[in-house]
């Protein structure tokens, strides 16, 4: 009875003493400011995508026609008289023709709107639950006020772009989610038994890597029957992203698991009776866990560029899905970009997705082991 | 090295076999094929009737094989292919696609071939420098421009050159390949400098990434090899810095580079397929993707297939340069 005890509290020093590997990781990661701000930059805008109707002023989805392709308002703070308000405003843009009948906008100074915080809006749910009408920020009727213009259908581009950050980063995400999946379950397998299963894996692994990725994913996306639903349309999408970025996974993790078949730990386990599903999800599989979440912050930046392309191009996602490739397809013609840049606005969302997700995985790369001291 | 060279030239084979077979198969995938659309157009532009349009159609299947299982179109393409060279037949553009690849892969060759060079020369050049000047202000500048480089969607950087030179300097010199003067020409210097202007956005933002890639690769390798031991002996020995970093420390940190050449093949044609298409440079990438819109198959499976033939050559060329190099790859097989 005493030395159950005994060893009981042996056990409990030994825990108390050991640090876990999760702690040392962020001890590591904490270190590095430019992975933190990667970090707090993929934050912000998973922030903004998911209260996305908090953040837009305006129905994103609904038309306005009326008020298509206004610039974005400028954020005034002294009016034209020179007068200094201690509070943000907007002034509305109107539309005249000047002597060789161009169109030009321009600001109407008679009226100014301040910009109000936490204002009663468009009706919306709460994360798809409560009803409420509370926004972020806003204007007086019947001022407007887009911080980033708006695009054909005078809809608020900021408050689509948060709108698309749902697509486009559950996109990246899901689609990441399904070839890690993939790549680490075979990665696992081909590596831990070896053999001819291995060497078929192997080729196989070698026969997809061969495959032009950017011009299969666009036959393949060009593929997908424009009647289908948004739900199935997604899921093919991500699927056909997964489709390729499997295999860098793969190929890794069946390395780390061939190294570490014969370490000692493992052949311990074996000696002990452990079946061999026991050896791969419980000692094989959580040492390649590093590995993974670092192809998995690299996979999907990639995924996000690919998709934006593909939507630009419009054989990925199609209205009323939108997404921040799709955003962007008006600018194909360049006329319509000649006269309306702010329409680019989205490419803005992209860049700090993809510099974000990079910076945090060479964060996590450097902090994945945290053993060695550099 | 015969011998390697050989096995790996005969392992791309069933390679290439495998893969044509899944581009035919990808092609095949949407319902209808280009008859449906024919036949589409016999009712709304040629005031056929239905079933007369039907009737066309069909004889337009039979003339062009659209009626047979798809095996035996499979079996039929890949012979054309082997035994005469040809692709099937385009029928937006009513001619051969190995035809249309014949005009245009040379042109998609040279771009992502330029862009290629000058990415990994100046790629090098940047890398030598950042990684001698470590956190000086020019490394950092190359280190924001190469995230910039590999963050920034490439279509975006075409949009902004196009819209700067279309709208803003009025540039004439875009949406063709060479001037009209010039297509027939036999080539010269003078055609060579007019290929040029209409191409050098092309390559530029093609290049962009890879000079970006390039460059961090060559940082981090020359930072190894410049902590190695026999760098500090050579430097402890009296010999002149710029002798320890060209002659002891840059041929050592070029190695992965090299290694990694194959993997930058496509990725230099992927750019230039981004740019291109939004430049509308004729070279492959618009006809792939407008082949794809208007289902043209022969057109976009020839094309996939021809992008997976760039990259298994670039690949075998990269592994063969690699072996050349390094001995220990060709014995260790």
């Amino acid at each position: 009875m005493t030395e159950q005890t005994s060893l009981r509290e042996q056990r409990q020093i030994q825990l108390e003493e050991h640090e876990s590997y999760f702690n040392l990781v962020w001890r590591k990661f904490r270190k590095s400011r430019v992975a933190i701000a990667g970090g707090l930059i993929v934050l912000a805008l998973a922030v903004l995508a998911i209260f996305s109707s908090f953040f837009s002023p305006y129905d994103p989805v609904k038309l306005n026609m009326r008020s298509g392709y206004t610039p974005p308002s400028r954020i005034h703070f002294t009016d034209v008289n020179g007068t200094f308000y201690g509070r943000p405003f907007v002034y509305q843009w109107k539309q005249v023709v000047d002597e060789n009948m161009y169109m030009h906008w321009v600001e109407d100074t008679g009226t100014l709107y301040f910009v109000n915080f936490f204002v009663q809006g468009w009706e919306y749910k709460w994360l798809g639950l409560f009803p409420t009408r509370l926004h972020l920020y806003g204007v007086a009727e019947p001022g407007t006020i887009y911080i980033l213009g708006t695009d054909k259908f005078g809809r608020d581009i900021f408050g689509r772009m948060c709108l698309a950050g749902r697509i486009s980063l559950a996109m990246s995400l899901f689609g990441t989610f399904i070839s890690v999946a993939v790549g680490s379950v075979l990665g696992v397998v081909s590596g831990y038994y070896g053999g001819r299963f291995d060497n078929y894996l192997q080729r196989f692994v070698e026969f997809v890597q061969s495959f032009p990725q950017l011009p299969l994913w666009m036959a393949l996306a060009a593929v997908i029957p424009s009647t289908w639903d948004q739900m199935a349309v997604f899921i093919a999408m991500s699927t056909i992203f997964a489709l390729l970025s499997w295999t860098l996974l793969a190929r890794e993790i069946r390395g780390k698991v061939m190294a570490m078949r014969e370490t000692d730990f493992v052949l311990a386990a074996r000696e002990m009776g452990a079946s061999d599903m026991r050896i791969i999800f419980y000692h094989l599989y959580p040492n390649t866990l590093s590995h993974t979440i670092v192809v998995l912050t690299l996979t999907i930046p990639s995924i996000i560029l690919a998709e934006s392309f593909l939507s630009f191009l419009g054989i990925g996602i199609q209205e009323p899905l939108v997404s921040w490739g799709v955003m962007m397809r008006e600018a194909q013609t360049i006329q319509t970009l000649g006269f309306n840049q702010w329409i680019i606005a989205p490419v803005l969302f992209i860049l700090l997705a993809v510099l974000g997700f990079n910076f945090l995985g060479d964060g996590l790369r450097d902090a994945a082991d945290p053993y060695t001291i550099t | 090295m015969l011998e390697y060279i050989l096995r790996r030239f005969l392992i791309s084979i069933p390679l290439l076999l495998g893969i044509s077979m899944v581009a035919f198969a990808i092609i095949q995938l949407p319902p209808g094929d280009f008859a449906t659309a024919y036949q589409q157009y016999l009712i709304n532009q040629a005031n056929m009737s239905p079933q007369e349009a039907e009737k066309a159609a069909n004889e337009y299947r039979k003339i062009y094989g659209l009626d047979q299982p798809v095996p035996i179109q499979y079996l039929r393409w890949i012979k054309g292919i082997v035994t005469e060279g040809k692709f099937g037949y385009s029928f937006a553009y009513k001619q051969d696609v190995a035809q249309l690849i014949a005009e245009r892969l040379p042109r998609t060759l040279f771009l992502a071939l330029a862009a290629h060079s000058i990415s990994t020369l100046v790629g090098i050049v940047i890398g030598i420098y950042s990684a001698t000047h470590k956190y000086s202000l020019g490394d950092t500048f190359a280190t924001v421009f190469a995230f910039i480089g590999t963050a920034a969607p490439r279509f975006f950087l075409a949009i902004v050159i196009v819209y700067y030179l279309v709208i803003q300097v009025k540039y004439p010199y875009v949406n063709r390949f060479v001037s009209p003067q010039y297509a027939f020409a036999p080539m010269s210097w003078e055609k060579f400098l007019d290929i040029l202007k209409y191409s050098w956005p092309v390559i530029a933002i093609a290049g962009f990434g890879g000079v970006a890639r390039n460059m961090r690769v060559m940082r981090a390798n020359l930072l190894d090899v410049l902590n190695s031991q026999y760098v500090t002996t050579a430097r402890s020995k009296g010999v002149r810095e710029s002798l320890v970093i060209y002659k002891h420390a840059v041929p050592n940190a070029l190695h992965p580079i090299i290694m990694y050449q194959g993997t930058v093949l496509p990725y230099m044609l992927q750019g230039e397929l981004e740019a291109a298409i939004v430049l509308n440079m004729p070279s492959l990438a618009p006809m792939f993707y407008s082949s794809l819109v208007n289902q043209d198959i022969y057109v976009s499976g020839g094309f996939l297939f021809i992008y997976s033939v760039l990259l298994v050559v670039g690949n075998l060329i990269a592994d063969i340069m690699l072996s050349v190099l390094d001995p220990r790859i060709r014995l260790g097989q």
